[in-house]
């Protein structure tokens, strides 16, 4: 294996392929100053398509789940309508602002406000007033809820808050999004566990620990020491990496020579999960393991800017890290498994759950230690590894937005950066 | 005559009855509670039996397990719960870990 790495022949880099991002230190100042923040609330999070769940969650007509988005400074009510179509609205009455729905998740006909009655049908509209003739002038049909610019991509529910949103979800998904809609999410997505902690830490500190491998060989050293590293490849280098405008994916590689621990080999003899794999080219659509590698384990996929959809063979997970503030942020993640038909298999996804939880634990540790001493002035800069280029790449991005700067960048062509609009 | 709570077979397995437990922040939360000493000790004797626990399991729907079964079927997710305690980390918490009882676990 040259260069340790699976792919790149000799001497070559992940960075050659995107000049335009450099190579140099980055400034440790996006994850403190409340002024980065700020810009960040207003010029991404409040413009972009954010994902909110996934279609399994609101099956029928009338359910509906609360995604409160504070950096959105909102809450969203995602609801099913009669048409069967996935709709979205802001989660504040018509009357004096309250908020309409107060629980996460539910079903009904109707929306009622809880403060003085007032009543929405499923699509938004204002149908009941209480004591309506002690109003004046009130026009019902202009005081409907909010709709929020809503829609699906692979079954997974993204909403936007721009009032005109600037691209459809096809477009902001763009080259990643089609190449990775056909692999099998829903029925990959019958059951999934989901893990959702708040940690005082920024959510890119969050973001940039699970968009690399460098890490892997040593903080994961007692969990999975050999699911992604072996002698031939120590620093579990990525078989393929590739940037789109916003977002980012890279292949992992997966230790054939795994020895599974006794409970583990136990586990997979009755269902697939991350790390382990049964390969099978038919189930994967070209964009999942671009390079074809029979050593690959897992692909993770960055949407811009802060959800990760990480795809292997027969289960997938995904990441999210939705801001509260400079330093805190919501944590969430989900691991999706097929339907378990025997109490055998059920048991190979509940070691999965743990196994995966377990990880995530260790990963989890590094945020709040890291963030705890980011402002101390003590370094200005972070220094990036080749198999780090995600993290680079999604700071060119922030960067980018936050200066209006038109997306042109990640081209596998043209690495030349156009000059700023006025 | 009070009934079996595991399938006579594995009758031997019904002093660890604690740990058949319904859901993961109950056999989290027993495996944070536990001695490593109680937690070996439980994974070494339901180890040694799930070749055959499985396969027993296996004749079963998921959603159509008898009670004993059911038991029985619980136990085999806390040996899943401990195994990394055992397996990985000496100890019942992840070593240098996030707390993982600040964690919210929701299953759909």
């Amino acid at each position: 294996m040259k260069n340790g790495s699976p792919t790149l022949e000799n001497g070559t880099r992940w960075h050659d392929k995107y000049p335009h991002l450099g190579t140099g230190p980055l400034s440790v100042d996006v994850f403190t100053s409340p002024e980065q923040f700020a810009q960040e609330r207003e010029r991404i999070f409040k413009k972009v398509w954010l994902n909110v769940g996934r279609v399994e969650q609101i099956p029928h007509p009338g359910d509906y789940f609360v995604k409160n988005l504070a950096v959105c400074n909102t809450s969203v009510i995602v609801v099913r309508g009669k048409d069967n179509k996935v709709k979205a609205f802001h989660n504040m009455c018509s009357h004096r602002g309250n908020k309409i729905a107060w629980d996460s998740q539910g079903t009904c006909r109707m929306f009622t406000c809880k403060f003085h009655g007032w009543s929405y049908a499923l699509d938004g509209k204002l149908t009941f007033v209480p004591d309506e003739e002690r109003f004046f002038g009130l026009k019902k049909e202009t005081l409907g809820m909010t709709p929020v610019a809503v829609d699906v991509w692979a079954g997974f529910i993204f909403i936007n808050v721009d009032p005109t949103p600037q691209e459809t979800l096809q477009d902001y998904l763009g080259e990643l999004g089609a190449g990775l809609a056909d692999y099998p999410f829903g029925e990959l997505s019958a059951t999934s566990t989901t893990w959702t902690t708040e940690v005082k830490a920024n959510w890119k500190v969050i973001k940039d620990a699970f968009q690399e491998v460098y890490h892997i060989a040593f903080l994961h050293k007692r969990s999975i020491p050999d699911s992604f590293t072996s002698k031939a490849n120590p620093y579990a280098h990525c078989l393929s990496v590739q940037l789109y405008p916003r977002h980012g994916s890279m292949s992992l590689y997966g230790n054939a020579e795994l020895k599974p621990t006794p409970v583990a080999e136990l586990a997979f003899r009755y269902g697939a999960f991350v790390i382990r794999k049964d390969f099978s080219e038919a189930r994967l659509p070209p964009a999942v393991n671009p390079t074809r590698s029979k050593e690959w384990t897992l692909d993770l996929n960055v949407i811009f800017p802060a959800f990760f959809v990480d795809v292997s063979e027969g289960s997938y997970f995904t990441h999210q890290f939705m801001p509260l503030a400079v330093d805190r942020t919501i944590w969430t993640s989900t691991q999706y498994f097929p339907k378990a038909t025997t109490p055998a298999q059920r048991f190979s996804q509940e070691y999965g759950n743990v196994i995966f939880r377990d990880v995530i634990l260790e990963d989890g540790r590094t945020f709040e230690e890291t963030q705890s001493v980011l402002s101390s002035g003590a370094k200005k800069e972070i220094y990036l590894h080749d198999e780090e280029i995600l993290v680079r790449h999604s700071h060119h991005v922030v960067d980018q937005m936050l200066n209006s700067q038109p997306i042109t960048v990640g081209s596998h062509t043209n690495g030349k950066e156009e000059s700023p609009r006025a | 005559m009070p009934e079996s709570l595991l399938p006579a077979q594995f009758h031997e397995l019904e002093q660890w009855k604690e740990w058949s437990l319904a859901t993961e922040q109950e056999r989290s939360a027993r495996r944070q509670a536990s001695t490593m000493e109680d937690i070996k000790t439980f994974y070494n004797a339901m180890l040694a039996r799930m070749e055959e626990v499985l396969p027993y399991l296996e004749q079963f729907s998921a959603d159509e397990l008898p009670q004993d079964a059911t038991r029985l079927f619980y136990l085999t997710l806390s040996l899943a719960e401990v195994a990394p305690a055992v397996e990985q980390f000496g100890q019942p918490s992840v070593v240098d870990g996030y707390d993982v009882k600040r964690i919210v676990v929701q299953h759909h």
